[in-house]
């Protein structure tokens, strides 16, 4: 069983992130971090390798500046190997340019039985790019995974619903985009960690994987980023006098949000 | 010469902080003190997972076979976070004087130490062994072994017990030039150090959050120069804690002397964090609702530990004239 996790690496979160005035994306010029909710993909694929009882896990990604920081982390948690592609041309590429690049680079990989993705970015929050490699692939897409297993050439996963969760299955090779929670991402060991750095780390360009500069980074986007606004302040909550039947109100809000 | 630590050395210390952060947060040393959660905490078994307790064991036994500059960052995260078991005892002193690691490096058995010249061992109520001395060097007994008293700390979280054992018992430990000593004062610096830096973030944060008469506190000089003051004790205090782990990872002669100037400043530098950060948080401060006591009591512990400042100066002082 080998398994590729698309991984992002990301402006580490505690620290505010600033936009670049001229193009409004967001800047990434130093050192960048393992996306958290990439972490839960890099566990479920050591924990499915180890349950199939051989194969390896490889990580794919794009960053700038060659940038390896994230990677190492993914790779001391226990994956094999990596491929990162960093090309200046890159910068400014859409869901779509990028989900194409990933895919292309799972297909360089070869030999992949299954690949994982988080169901979206920390820093991008588009959740499209999980289908979009699938499509780019030709391979079955599976979403919102809660728990995937690997049996008789199918994977099957539980898929999160508001209601609760389907039961879903597709035959290999597939792409599965797996919840935040879906297993505890394990603490890279000491020995990991110093094992890491010694660890293969193929770095490409776009252009290694036979895309030309129109294609990707801003020329080649079909997005646009057309104006940016600060998020709206909080509105208060609204204030309710008892008189006696507030409960119902409470209970109504409450299934409003879906909690109950 | 290189004065920086390595790649690997900070890659070890930022994942140690990552993992306290999550395991060790203020409500699980609270629940320590507590008494509400008996037995090794979450974190401990994490460390272990990680292989922190196995840095200082060769790799011959199951461990990484680093040194004491390895393992210097490390413990000072652990008292960033006031991480409640008797690491500096376990990791530092007794794994790399034991031949047999198979349940100390699993964390599944702790081990504590009672500090040179005395009886004082902390992690009393979780310890399985206690690594002693006397005039004839050291030695593990074993929990059996041994009468524990438990004692009153300051420190609630360190559960300290008097060890009563006898000289017959127990297996001694080949201590060459009491490295394992000069270990302990080594790893309860950093410890030190860490909960220095603790205290002054939390100080910061403080005094940039309250207001007064309109404006942050933390912009009155007055505040300023208190927390500039425990800046300074922590940056003269950090390089010579540093300095020690090397002298003890490079065979330096003079371990012994920089371990002693390592205890002597971590130790004033830690109490005087305190102080400062007890009289910025003002009332608040002093509650024990408030988690700054934790840290506090803590390095109250620490520095009168293994030698307090003043032994240590003088330690230092027959050496020099």
């Amino acid at each position: 069983m080998n398994i590729a996790v698309c991984v992002k690496q990301i402006p580490d979160p505690a620290v505010p992130g600033e936009l670049n005035p001229e193009t409004s994306a967001l800047k990434r010029e130093g050192k960048l971090i393992l996306d958290d909710s990439d972490s839960y993909g890099v566990e479920m694929a050591l924990q499915l390798v180890t349950a199939a009882g051989g194969g390896e896990v490889t990580l794919v990604s794009m960053a700038p500046n060659n940038e390896t920081s994230g990677l190492r982390t993914a790779l001391a948690m226990g994956a094999a190997k990596a491929v990162l592609v960093s090309d200046d041309t890159l910068a400014g590429s859409d869901a779509l340019s990028t989900a194409k690049i990933l895919a292309k680079s799972v297909e360089r990989v070869g030999d992949i039985d299954l690949v994982l993705t988080a169901t979206e970015s920390t820093d991008g929050y588009t959740g499209t790019i999980p289908a979009q490699i699938a499509e780019a692939l030709g391979w079955p897409s599976l979403t919102f995974a809660k728990s995937v297993a690997i049996a008789d050439g199918k994977v099957k996963i539980q898929r999160q619903t508001e209601a609760g969760f389907d039961d879903v299955e597709a035959p290999l090779p597939a792409v599965v985009s797996v919840t935040a929670g879906v297993v505890e991402p394990r603490y890279p060991s000491f020995k990991g960690i110093m094992e890491a750095k010694k660890k293969p780390v193929d770095e490409v360009t776009a252009g290694d994987l036979g895309f030309n500069p129109d294609q990707v980074g801003w020329a080649g986007s079909h997005q646009e980023i057309v104006e940016v606004r600060a998020a709206p302040a909080r509105e208060a909550g609204e204030k309710i006098e008892d008189d006696g039947e507030s409960h119902a109100r409470i209970v109504t809000f409450l299934e409003g949000l879906k909690i109950i | 010469m290189r004065f920086a630590f390595t790649e690997d050395q900070i890659a070890l210390r930022d994942a140690t902080r990552d993992l306290l952060a999550k395991e060790c947060p203020p409500k699980a040393v609270r629940a320590q003190w507590e008494g509400e959660e008996p037995g090794p905490s979450s974190a401990w078994r994490a460390l272990a997972e990680m292989g922190v307790l196995g840095v200082l064991a060769p790799e011959s036994l199951g461990g990484l076979g680093l040194s004491e500059l390895d393992l210097v960052l490390v413990l000072e995260e652990t008292g960033y976070f006031a991480l409640p078991e008797p690491i500096v005892e376990h990791a530092a002193v007794a794994v790399p004087l034991l031949n047999d690691l198979t349940t100390a490096l699993t964390g599944t058995e702790i081990i504590s130490a009672t500090a040179p010249n005395s009886d004082l061992a902390p992690g009393a109520t979780l310890a399985h062994s206690f690594v002693v001395g006397d005039e004839n060097g050291l030695a593990l007994v074993e929990r059996g072994q041994v009468e524990i008293g438990l004692c009153e700390s300051v420190d609630q979280t360190r559960s300290l017990g008097r060890i009563k054992w006898d000289s017959k018992s127990g297996q001694r430990l080949d201590d060459p030039r009491g490295k394992g000593q000069a270990r302990g004062l080594v790893g309860i610096s950093s410890q030190l150090v860490g909960l220095t830096r603790r205290m002054l973030d939390m100080t910061v944060e403080y005094v940039i959050e309250r207001q007064q008469f309109g404006v942050p506190v933390g912009s009155f000089q007055a505040v300023k120069h208190h927390l500039a003051d425990a800046r300074i004790a922590l940056e003269f205090a950090r390089p010579l804690v540093y300095r020690a782990a090397w002298s003890l990872a490079t065979d330096d002669p003079d371990y012994e002397v920089h371990a002693s100037m390592a205890k002597a400043m971590a130790s004033d530098a830690a109490l005087l964090a305190g102080r400062k950060a007890l009289q910025c948080h003002g009332a608040i401060g002093y509650s024990f609702e408030y988690d700054l006591h934790l840290f506090m009591k803590r390095a109250w512990a620490l520095a009168s530990t293994w030698g307090d400042a003043r032994s240590h100066r003088s330690r230092l002082a027959q050496v020099i004239l």
